[in-house]
């Protein structure tokens, strides 16, 4: 693919209309490796994820290219005495990695959370230790690396290590180089 | 108390220190240090002002509560220490806790409560891989009692959370199962 111009870049809230984009990158299995979704397998199981899921959630966005959805940021405040905090995913169809997407949709998310919700001091993402490629996107959008949480948790049976990144508000603006 | 048996310290230096479910019957010694604004500095709650809300505390939080034990001396408490338990994708993983009266403090009480917990937790729960807790960057001598009891320092979680209405930053400790762990 040639070099995506990343000022085509959107981001915006979810529709019914995306279920067949959605299931581009849902279904694929690349994509869906570290998340904690299952992939999905039909254009039903898309629209049902996203009448659900997406259009219910508190804060996801679609991450889109000339208007149409190739991936999703998705970002879970925590409630409670926990409301202080947010917990920040992402994932982008295949065809379109090695473009800077991710990053570039990481960084647009980020502040644009923080307006929606001022009452959220960190976003934390919790990437997989094998998973190289998210950990370069979170480190290049200005998260940082705080440790590694040894056995955290378990991922898709799997007893795992986790790297714990954060973005504070107090962090902000994103200082372009 | 039944079905629970007590913890008890094997080392001579500690032979009075024990471990038991604590009971509203404990409720006198319980407000000893659930009183003590130096004690609460770093917890999330305010000191008790009322038999009552002790007792409440007791009732609805203790007992119920999937591991939590009153650190006694000569079967007396003087403080607590609890593991919180998760489920689904988080049943790996327990949260530690502990408080204690702070005239025994500067004595390694907790220090050895910590590592009698070590010594029996991974064994009453095998589904337990890792037994972690967050500590205020400012409250060094949690810090110090659990590198002594052999829990890794991780790293510092930045603004994980609001104690008294300010953010604060705390210290990621783990201890695994497969950990070595300091002799009692």
């Amino acid at each position: 693919m040639d070099k995506i111009d990343l000022s085509r870049i959107t981001l915006r809230p979810f529709k019914l209309e995306d279920a067949d984009d959605f299931l581009l990158f849902a279904g694929d299995d690349q994509v869906t490796r570290y998340l904690r979704w299952k992939t999905l397998t039909s254009k039903e199981e898309a629209l049902e994820h996203i009448k659900d899921v997406c259009i219910n959630h508190p804060w996801r966005r679609s991450i889109c290219i000339d208007d149409r959805s190739i991936g999703f940021v998705s970002i879970f405040p925590f409630s409670g005495d926990d409301r202080c905090r947010a917990n920040f995913g992402f994932g982008v169809a295949v065809k379109y990695w090695g473009h800077g997407i991710a990053t570039k949709a990481v960084k647009m998310a980020v502040p644009r959370f923080f307006v929606d919700f001022p009452d959220v001091a960190r976003l934390e993402a919790f990437v997989d230790v094998d998973n190289k490629a998210s950990k370069k996107v979170v480190e290049k959008a200005g998260f940082q690396k705080e440790g590694m949480l040894r056995k955290y948790a378990y991922h898709k049976g799997k007893l795992t290590d986790f790297v714990v990144y954060s973005f504070l508000s107090s962090d902000l603006p994103i200082v372009e180089p | 108390m039944e079905g629970t048996s007590p913890v008890e310290s094997s080392k001579n230096e500690y032979s009075n220190l024990s471990l038991r479910p604590l009971d509203v019957s404990d409720i006198d010694d319980f407000m000893v240090w659930a009183t003590d604004e130096k004690v609460t500095r770093f917890c999330t709650w305010e000191p008790y002002t009322n038999k009552e809300d002790g007792l409440n505390f007791i009732k609805n939080t203790v007992l119920p509560h999937p591991w939590f034990r009153a650190i006694c001396l000569d079967n007396r408490p003087i403080g607590a220490i609890s593991v919180t338990s998760n489920s689904g994708n988080d049943r790996c993983r327990g949260e530690l806790g502990y408080v204690l009266a702070s005239n025994y403090w500067g004595k390694g009480i907790v220090t050895r409560a910590v590592k009698m917990v070590a010594d029996t937790i991974f064994e009453e729960w095998p589904h337990l891989e890792r037994l972690e807790a967050l500590v205020d960057v400012e409250n060094v001598g949690s810090q110090k009692v659990l590198e002594k009891a052999g829990f890794s320092r991780e790293g510092v979680l930045r603004k994980y959370c609001v104690l008294k209405g300010k953010s604060r930053d705390m210290v990621m400790f783990s201890l695994l199962s497969i950990d070595p762990r300091p002799q009692i």
